[in-house]
């Protein structure tokens, strides 16, 4: 008889339990992105930490747990930076938009490759279908220097407007390589 | 047979029959109304729970209003007013690094340091899309060698490495990626013409597992006829996504006329994109 009435209420509490999941994860994104510490904060806060748990107790373990996380990721980003050549200097993103199958952030990024330094903004669509998760580019804009040649501002004009963004990376790289022979060279001659 | 007349006698078994009756009817009604009761604690356990869910997303609704507002007009970033924590400072910063970690994904190399070696991932994508990523597990020590990799069999991996393993691994990388992101390039171009033009190919889109053969049938106007034209796309460079020869051929008996626009899809076939050629054909179709 109630059978209907229940079903409905069973659906809402579902609505309910994952709007609740979504909006926790909403307020967690804003907190980390609205915020920033720097190095020496960090590592005052690491200190702190240590005075505080000296020892054997059940906080020393977290402290360790969390220094040792963070230590291996630091290791690993520094590896990339040096392996790649691309050395990001900062980096920020903010959540614009976040529903069950999709969240769209946008980001911005600084960073330098060999003597070249680029400013990059885009937004960053992810979206979740059934096996994965899929990313697209868009409204992306460069900003590079030094700019000399007018084939780089053309280069850099057809990557903004197909959003290609790994294009840019990989080409980065090698451009900056010869970039940076050439400026060796022509300082070699001075 | 319910009442009991007044003034007649009533057998023994005429009495036990009713009284077992009386007893079933009584026994009915106590399931069901220990049936109601059961269903009426449910509704009011599920109506309690909506209730207390509705509260809970309200209180984090306000939360995060509250937060928006407070970035409203604030360019930039600010730290926590109310001194944070070492553990949360901590936790920010883990955050923090990765999240650049999964932008060095956005670059097309990415990878984590491994006991032996290094895993790499190579990223693909076509434009702004990113596609498939593709994985290398590295060993360094006593030379490089490949562990494991998710690699597709027809990418010539092998040859690659044997080239430039040894010697230059960021090299090695970049040739690798080349073959990947082209090969993902040049499937994701024939997804998307079988995907948004099915209407203009006739039959189906015949493509080997590297998808660098391509040969399909698609219908092209002219004066208000359609003739099945055939196509064979060739990618005779791995490295790249766009064809090194376009053969199209109209049918017999289509009209001479249409040579020419037989010419001009294959100069167009080799120089634009496989779903932006078809859709410039939408755009402008021959009457």
């Amino acid at each position: 008889m109630d059978n209907s009435i229940c079903q409905g209420y069973e659906d809402k509490i579902q609505s309910l339990e994952e709007e609740i999941k979504l909006l926790a994860e909403k307020y967690e994104d804003s907190q980390q992105e609205s915020t920033f510490f720097s190095d020496e904060e960090i590592l005052m806060s690491i200190k702190s930490f240590q005075r505080e748990f000296q020892g054997g107790s059940k906080g020393h373990e977290s402290l360790s747990d969390l220094k040792a996380q963070l230590e291996s990721l630091e290791t690993d980003l520094s590896f990339l930076m040096k392996f790649t050549g691309i050395q990001f200097t900062s980096h920020s993103k903010k959540t614009v938009e976040k529903t069950r199958n999709r969240t769209v952030r946008k980001h911005r990024l600084s960073g330098n490759c060999h003597s070249l330094s680029f400013q990059l903004e885009f937004q960053l669509l992810e979206m979740q279908n059934k096996e994965s998760v899929s990313a697209v580019i868009t409204d992306l804009s460069i900003i590079m220097e030094p700019v000399e040649d007018s084939d780089v501002s053309k280069f850099v004009s057809s990557i903004e407007e197909h959003g290609n963004l790994l294009t840019f990376f990989r080409s980065l790289s090698s451009y900056a390589e010869w970039y940076e022979h050439r400026r060796c060279t022509f300082l070699h001659f001075k | 047979r319910g009442k009991m007349e007044e003034g007649e006698a009533y057998s023994p078994d005429e009495v036990f029959a009713h009284l077992e009756m009386l007893e079933a009817q009584a026994h009915e009604a106590a399931v069901k109304q220990e049936e109601t009761e059961q269903q009426e604690e449910k509704l009011a356990r599920l109506q309690a729970r909506v209730q207390e869910l509705t509260f809970q997303r309200d209180e984090l609704r306000a939360k995060v209003d509250l937060q928006q507002k407070g970035q409203l007009g604030k360019e930039g970033v600010v730290s926590d007013p109310a001194q944070p924590s070492a553990q949360a400072v901590l936790e920010w910063k883990i955050k923090s690094v990765t999240a650049m970690l999964q932008v060095f994904y956005l670059t097309g190399i990415s990878g984590k340091l491994t006991k032996r070696g290094v895993c790499f991932c190579i990223s693909t994508a076509y434009e702004g899309t990113y596609l498939d990523s593709y994985y290398l597990d590295l060993l360094t020590k006593p030379e490089v060698r490949i562990h494991r990799h998710s690699v597709p069999i027809f990418i010539p991996l092998e040859q690659i490495a044997k080239k430039y393993l040894q010697t230059d691994i960021r090299r090695f990388l970049s040739v690798l990626s080349d073959h990947l992101n082209a090969y993902v390039g040049r499937r994701y171009q024939a997804d998307q013409l079988q995907e948004h033009f099915s209407d203009h190919i006739e039959g189906t889109l015949q493509r080997n597992s590297l998808c660098n053969l391509l040969v399909f049938n698609y219908n092209v106007s002219s004066k208000s006829k359609t003739f099945p034209f055939n196509a064979r796309l060739l990618y005779g460079d791995l490295c790249r996504s766009l064809p090194t020869e376009a053969v199209v051929s109209p049918p017999p008996d289509a009209p001479a006329s249409l040579a020419e626009t037989a010419a001009a899809h294959s100069d167009l076939f080799r120089r634009v994109a496989l779903h932006k050629a078809f859709g410039s054909f939408s755009g402008a179709e021959e009457s």
